[in-house]
């Protein structure tokens, strides 16, 4: 059974996929093998404040144990700290950051608090470096991924941390292995032909975590990667849901 | 399962030609279940605009695969619109008549608007042979002097009814692209290009039925576990699955 660590729940304006309520996620999950899962709000990603749809999540999946709720933080706000507190209600002890959505530079000093704080409330850090393809996405968003030489210089600036990058591509992930130790990485945006083959050259395999961007992209297309991978089953199994329970101390 | 892969580049930028590569990238579509694939060509080896030389190296490294493994791997000849009619001509007497290829393949050395088509697509009606465009949504890629946006590609096929045009990159043409090619006969949408998006699937299901959307990877950019199963992870009956997956381009490859 996987360990998912790239899910969301709720709507998303610029496509036409249905909104599925947290049990019918929970069902669709399961239908395609995966126990549990680390599941963010969409709504947190879009709004003025994200601490309304973070609630919101939260009591949405109180009583769905398979679905691992992990509020979306911006520190750009003046209530960085009330945000963090709804983290430490979770049963992850996580957050997750969209700092090309939430308008910050990831490496700024101005955020040197924010991070500090993170590491003395012993708080998984998960940054999502990018949530849809920009090349045809919609017009108006006009929002790039996070650069690789951003977390590169986020990485050296808190060497202590050791975040989940989310969404990254095989292209950046190789400069940014070469630089930093200090991050583990999802497989949702890593395709190529022997996707997974490549990324264990890149990253040591306990730093990979399967993560399907369920609902953004089809479920059973990003299992697929991982259950017709040529890896060790052993290897697979790491990637599919061991590493995941490490890093979240589960 | 059976599975005909319509958009695959077994070469890429000059990485992936020798016999045991070639075997290799066959097999591991044969093990999810893709029987034939339509090799399309390196045909960004040389940049955008290949000369009348490096488009016959590249139609060479295809017949060759094609003879390694003739029952897996079906020729489309590329061609640069650009060189002019003797060009066109020349290579599909060649590749098409001499060498068995089964149809066109054109990447981004024109717009599908452009005059320079014109020959082209005499020469696909002429041998009755299919024409496969690189097309992606042009909204936020402004390079559609070269490009073709699906509102092109479905211009394209309007003019010449008679040729059966194969619009590229159902995820890159996204909803609006499904649009355009709606109500467009001899046009089909191949699943190929971009991450595994979901929702655009169903939508061109929704708007322009089974018999006009071809399954494609784009290989070796994508996987085949997540493209095929893409399709088997969106919801369709089994005949419309099968047609996506292998009876439409069976049917348009006469195969």
């Amino acid at each position: 059974m996987l360990f998912d660590t790239n899910v969301h729940l709720g709507s998303w304006p610029f496509t036409l996929v249905p909104d599925l309520s947290a049990t019918r996620l929970a069902s669709h999950l399961r239908a395609h093998g995966i126990r549990r899962a680390v599941v963010s709000a969409t709504a947190a990603i879009l709004a003025p404040d994200p601490l309304p749809a973070n609630r919101a999540l939260l009591a949405a999946v109180r009583h769905i144990p398979a679905l691992l709720p992990v509020p979306v933080v911006n520190p750009a706000l003046a209530n960085w700290r009330e945000q963090l507190d709804i983290a430490e209600a979770g049963p992850l002890r996580a957050i997750k950051l969209f700092p090309n959505y939430h308008n910050y530079r990831l490496d700024s000093a101005r955020f040197d608090p924010f991070f500090s704080e993170v590491k003395s409330r012993r708080l998984r850090l998960l940054i999502s470096v990018r949530v849809e393809d920009e090349r045809h996405r919609y017009f108006a968003l006009r929002i790039k991924s996070v650069p690789a030489k951003t977390l590169i210089s986020f990485l050296r600036r808190n060497p202590l941390l050791h975040p989940l990058v989310l969404g990254i591509g095989l292209p950046d992930l190789r400069v940014v292995a070469k630089k930093c130790e200090n991050f583990s990485t999802d497989t949702s945006f890593v395709e190529w032909l022997g996707s997974l083959e490549d990324l264990t050259q890149v990253l040591p395999v306990r730093r990979i975590l399967f993560g399907s961007h369920t609902p953004f992209f089809v479920t059973r297309a990003s299992v697929a990667k991982l259950a017709a991978t040529p890896l060790p089953a052993r290897t697979a199994a790491a990637i599919g849901s061991g590493n995941a329970g490490r890093f979240f101390s589960l | 399962m059976r599975a005909i892969d319509i958009h695959t580049h077994p070469v890429f930028h000059h990485a992936g030609f020798t016999r045991p590569a070639v075997e290799s990238f066959a097999a591991q579509a044969r093990a999810q279940g893709v029987e034939r694939m339509v090799s399309l060509g390196d045909v960004l080896a040389f940049g955008p605009l290949p000369t009348d030389a490096q488009i016959r190296h590249i139609n060479n490294e295809t017949a060759r695969i094609m003879r390694w493994l003739p029952d897996t791997f079906i020729g489309f000849c590329a061609l640069n619109p650009r060189l002019g009619e003797r060009h066109v001509m020349g290579e599909m007497e060649r590749c098409v008549g001499g060498l068995g290829f089964r149809g066109i393949k054109l990447e981004i050395s024109n717009n599908a608007r452009d005059a320079c088509m014109k020959p082209v697509m005499r020469a696909a009606e002429r041998w009755d042979v299919p024409l496969l465009q690189h097309t992606w949504s042009m909204t936020n890629i402004h390079m559609r002097h070269m490009h073709s946006d699906p509102e092109d590609t479905a211009a394209l096929a309007r003019r010449h009814p008679n040729v059966q045009v194969i619009m590229a990159h159902l995820t890159g043409c996204g909803y609006r692209g499904v649009l355009e090619a709606k109500g467009v006969d001899n046009l089909v949408v191949d699943t190929s290009g971009g991450f595994p998006e979901n929702g655009i699937l169903d939508y061109a299901l929704e708007h322009l039925g089974a018999d006009h959307i071809v399954y494609g990877s784009d290989l070796p950019i994508r996987e085949t576990s997540v493209t095929l199963n893409r399709i088997l992870g969106t919801p369709m009956s089994a005949d419309e699955r099968a047609k996506i997956l292998y009876g439409n381009t069976r049917r348009i490859l006469k195969l």
